[in-house]
């Protein structure tokens, strides 16, 4: 812990030097992603509901889906689909859990790159974990704390051969979107709004002001 | 005969005879050696008529898929480097066709089987049934089918959507990906804790075919060579692990080191003889029943057996040790002669029904070996008996033809004679002290009871602890089923036995959705059986009626029932086609698979394999309860029965030590008819046990079965001394040339099952290491307890018997 909160320390100051260094640079470009990772980290567990729309080329129309996504720290994740079936993907550790009806299916997640991908994409973001979302991802960090964009392009072949790029989008500490632009032009578009839990972080204390 | 009886050395036609006798002997069971096969698996030492579980796991041992796996690590270097030689690696194995199934993660050539499972979907697919073709049903699937789209796996279904909207393809690769594999980074599989790609790998030969596993192995050694150069320092090792890794070592390692005790005892035991004699003839002289004891008795077990197991072979040694002593009685005994060219006559009258009935009590204790109904101890014992047999054949008949006087010099054995004279006066004064002792050890023995025999069958394997622990850590790696838990379905033919296995299967679907098991692997997810497949079929619809309900089951979807022209035409294709039967797919890409979980088995039949994933909430218990009445499926916990075998093992083979020891007593009781005797005989012998037990009690070894063995090899070797000093009390005669004869005999023994107790072999260590101290301690207490044996003065007066 003590370790854990010099470093975030350490990575403070350089972005300070570097702010100072490279002062013709706007001062919104100084937010990075071990802040917003240091944003997101504050929340410890939460709960969302989501709607999404694929677009999928030769189909009439997007497809909608909607439910509730769940996580917990440091590495449980649900994804609920409510409509338009009941269907519930559970990532718990390296377990992947996929229920349908009554049928449950367990997949190793990590030997599976393009599912634990995704998976990490979200769960890093929820969670705040910079370190794994380096490993899967090139990512780049635009916006400020209030209004941000996280881009995710992955490194894993595998991955990369389904899915070109994501687009993770919040304000604060909460995630309200996520994009998928897939290897062949579908993509699919997931709007979340948290629900209001009294653990939520209140929208008055933006985590860490700009410098 | 007539010649011998008139004295002299046997006549000349008579040695030509016996020569030419021995000489064919000896050419024959060379020629048989020559074309026998030497096997080295271990399950050679396990019972021939266990129960279903155990025979189950038997045939798994030695020709199931357990025997044919290889584990393959390639550790070190880059990411990019192991994948690299990962995949190097795995395609010169599948294009060396040695293999049956090469996976390492990477799923580039699954086309071939996709293609396959697509064509055969409306018959692979447990999706099919006649619910899923209705409105709903139709509906249903669809809307699955189309919520895979628009994620990473949408790119895989969407070209197969207008022919499948149901998903059945996907249903059944699906079910094809197991619920736990190994990381996959670069497109092949890695380790989750170590930089380490891996491979898994199943030889097409059996797993009994040693020279072909070994063909396998250089190939798979090739293949990283040929990956690896180039790459530098850094390259990655190949780790290799595995049944036919550890059969091949552990035959070149019995081949080795068989070899080598067989130099090194020779060396010893000829130094030990030109001590004794001084003279070169005399130690080729004796050292040829041994080697006619080695030829017959490999042969023999050849003839028998058919091939001869390498722990056998590395008891060629162990035999040197016991029929060299003929020949050491005989050049001393034959010695001596009052007319030049008699000696082997009065060696035969006075010596031989001595040395034979030694013989026929070694015969005794080995015996008990050929009846235990294990296979590798039945080869133990017909080996020990040919061997001594022929060998004792070769000292009585060739022997005396060679060297009718016995041999000529006396090296160092006058000192050898001072000496035995010296122990023979003093050790009977010892008697009383070496009796407390044998009571001290008995009740320690007695004490430890059965904790002594704690050794199990692993104890047997000369697979090194380095070895074992790089099986352990690859099999982790890779999650494969360590072969813990298995399932194993039975049935009369093919058809039958993939029947049951689904039965089984149905009802570990309900365990998995419980959570109670993460998944398992079956052959009828490639393989359904003909009435499962005739079922599906028979779910069909035909066009007409799938046309209109497709118009109802697509309304409001944004697939509309006019792109789906091809599936209804794929469905009624589907309603005539054949089932799949396992012909068609040996030579496809998914024969591997079949060739991996289903087998013929060896007593005619059918059996397949369902290899279960355990997971967090796995309950053996539970599994058991589930699958119970179902006769022809069976679970077998491999540890549990190989635990179960190895106690059955060691009861039978103490029953059977017992029964050879009592068959020894009695033989010696029916030749001596009188108890004092007989006593006499055996105490020694029953006291020599007690002190090596104790012995080994003491050290807190670990007894097993070849301890067992070894303690009954003690009452066959020793009852020649103790017998010797039966008839030096009864005829009076004890000359210390003789005795020196005796203790030279004890010598070579406790030589060469001392170099066997030093050995790297477990098994021929553990046999040596009671057999070395036990049979010195044989000798002893002979002497200790013999009375009135200790040499008089002057030469005592020759009777013959």
């Amino acid at each position: 812990m003590i370790s854990g909160s010099k470093m975030r320390l350490d990575r403070l100051c350089k972005v300070l030097v570097l702010a100072v260094a490279f002062c013709a640079a706007p001062a919104w470009a100084a937010f990075d992603l071990p802040e917003l990772m240091g944003l997101l980290s504050k929340q410890k567990s939460g709960e969302a509901r989501f709607t999404e729309q694929r677009f999928v080329h030769g189909l009439e129309g997007p497809l909608d889906a909607s439910g509730t996504l769940s996580f917990e720290a440091p590495d449980k994740l649900v994804r609920r689909t409510l409509s338009p079936r009941i269907e519930t993907m559970a990532v718990d550790g390296n377990t992947l859990t996929l229920s349908r009806g009554n049928r449950n299916r367990t997949l190793a997640l990590d030997s599976m790159p393009e599912l634990l991908g995704l998976v990490e994409a979200m769960r890093g973001t929820l969670t705040g974990d910079g370190t794994t979302l380096q490993r899967y991802f090139k990512s780049t960090v635009s916006g400020a704390a209030n209004q941000w964009t996280l881009d995710l392009t992955p490194n894993d072949s595998r991955l990369a051969a389904q899915v070109r790029s994501m687009r993770i989008t919040g304000r604060g500490g909460e995630v309200l979107g996520l994009e998928m632009e897939f290897v062949g032009g579908d993509r699919s578009v997931m709007n979340i709004s948290p629900k209001a839990a009294p653990s939520a972080v209140p929208a008055s204390a933006p985590g860490r002001a700009t410098p | 005969m007539s010649l011998a009886q008139a004295g002299g050395p046997p006549g000349w036609s008579r040695r030509i005879v016996v020569l030419l006798a021995w000489l064919l002997v000896v050419g024959l069971g060379a020629v048989v050696i020559a074309r026998t096969q030497i096997g080295a698996d271990l399950s050679a030492f396990l019972p021939k008529s266990p129960d279903l579980r155990q025979r189950v796991l038997i045939e798994q041992l030695q020709s199931g898929v357990a025997s044919r796996t290889l584990m393959l690590g390639f550790e070190g270097g880059s990411v990019e480097q192991r994948a690299e030689v990962s995949r190097a690696v795995g395609k010169a194995m599948r294009e060396s066709k040695l293999f049956d199934l090469v996976q390492n993660g990477d799923v580039s050539d699954w086309s071939e089987a996709g293609t396959w499972v697509f064509e055969h979907r409306y018959q692979l697919s447990s999706g099919v049934m006649p619910g899923q073709f209705t409105v709903a049903g139709l509906r249903d699937a669809i809307i699955d089918t189309l919520s895979m789209l628009g994620t990473p796996a949408g790119n895989a279904i969407k070209p197969l959507l207008d022919r499948d909207p149901t998903g059945e393809t996907q249903r059944v690769a699906m079910e094809l990906v197991p619920a736990s594999a190994p990381r996959s980074e670069g497109g092949v599989w890695m380790s989750r804790d170590a930089p380490r790609a891996l491979m898994i790998a199943t030889t097409r030969a059996a797993g009994g075919d040693l020279d072909a596993q070994a063909v396998a192995i250089a190939r798979v050694q090739a293949a990283y060579e040929a990956a690896a150069r180039g790459m530098g320092e850094a390259s990655p090792k190949l780790l290799l692990s595995g049944a036919p890794v550890f059969s091949v070592m552990s035959r070149e390692k019995i081949k080795t080191e068989a070899m080598h005790l067989a130099v090194v005892g020779g060396i010893v035991m000829s130094v030990l003889l030109l001590l004794a004699f001084a003279s070169p003839r005399a130690l080729v002289i004796a050292f040829l029943p041994v080697a006619t004891g080695v030829v017959v008795g490999t042969a023999s077990v050849s003839l028998v057996f058919g091939s001869v197991h390498g722990l056998t072979l590395g008891f060629g040694s162990t035999l040197i040790g016991e029929t060299v002593d003929y020949a050491i009685y005989y050049l001393i005994q034959a010695r001596g002669a009052a007319v030049a060219g008699t000696g082997w006559q009065r060696w035969r009258e006075v010596h031989w029904p001595t040395v034979r009935l030694g013989l026929l009590t070694s015969v005794c204790g080995f015996a008990a070996l050929v009846f235990s109904g294990f296979p590798g101890l039945a080869q133990l014992g017909v080996f020990s008996i040919a061997g001594l047999v022929s060998a004792a054949l070769a000292t009585r008949y060739v022997l005396p033809v060679l060297a009718p006087d016995g041999a000529t010099g006396m090296g160092m054995r006058r000192h050898m004679a001072r000496l035995a004279g010296l122990l023979v006066r003093g050790l009977p004064r010892l008697r009383w002290p070496l009796a407390a002792l044998g009571v001290a050890a008995l009740a320690l023995v007695l004490w430890q009871g059965g904790h002594l025999w704690r050794a199990d069958l692993s104890a047997m394997s000369p697979v090194p602890r380095s070895a074992q622990l790089l099986d352990e850590m690859l099999r982790k790696d890779i999650g494969a089923s360590d072969g813990g838990v298995l399932v194993v379905a039975f049935g009369d033919d093919e058809q039958a036995a993939l029947r049951h296995t689904e039965a089984a299967a149905a009802r570990l679907d309900a365990l998995v959705d419980k959570g109670e098991l993460s998944g398992y692997e079956t052959v009828t997810r490639v393989l359904p059986s003909v009435a499962a497949q005739t079922a599906r079929l028979a779910s069909l619809p035909d066009a007409d009626t799938l046309r209109a309900n497709l118009v109802e089951a697509t309304k409001g979807l944004p697939l509309p029932a006019s792109r789906l022209g091809a599936f209804v035409t794929d469905v009624e294709a589907a309603r005539k086609q054949a089932p799949v039967q396992r012909a068609d797919l040996m030579g496809g890409p998914l024969g591997s698979v079949v060739n991996t979980l289903m087998y013929e088995r060896p007593g005619g039949g059918w059996s397949t394999l369902v290899v279960l994933h355990p997971g967090p909430g796995f309950d053996q218990g539970r599994l058991e309860a589930a699958l119970a009445g179902l006769p022809e499926v069976q679970v077998v916990d491999v540890g549990r029965e190989l635990g179960g075998l190895y106690q059955r093992y060691l009861h039978e083979a103490f029953v059977q030590v017992l029964l050879g020891a009592l068959a020894v007593v009695v033989l010696l009781g029916v030749y001596l008819r009188s108890w004092r005797r007989l006593l006499a005989v055996c105490q020694p012998l029953l006291f020599a046990v007690v002190l090596t037990l104790g012995g080994m009690a003491l050290a807190q070894a670990a007894l097993g079965i070849l301890h067992l063995v070894g303690l009954l090899l003690i009452v066959a070797v020793g009852s020649n001394y103790a017998l010797f000093f039966d008839q030096l009390r009864t005829t009076g005669r004890a000359d210390e040339d003789t005795l020196a004869s005796l203790m030279l005999a004890n010598l070579t023994t406790v030589v060469s099952f001392g170099l066997i107790a030093i050995s790297d072999i477990p098994a021929l260590s553990s046999i040596g290491r009671v057999v070395a101290p036990g049979a010195l301690l044989a000798l002893l207490l002979s002497a200790a307890f013999a009375r009135n044996v200790a040499p008089g003065k002057g030469p005592s007066p020759q009777r013959p018997r």
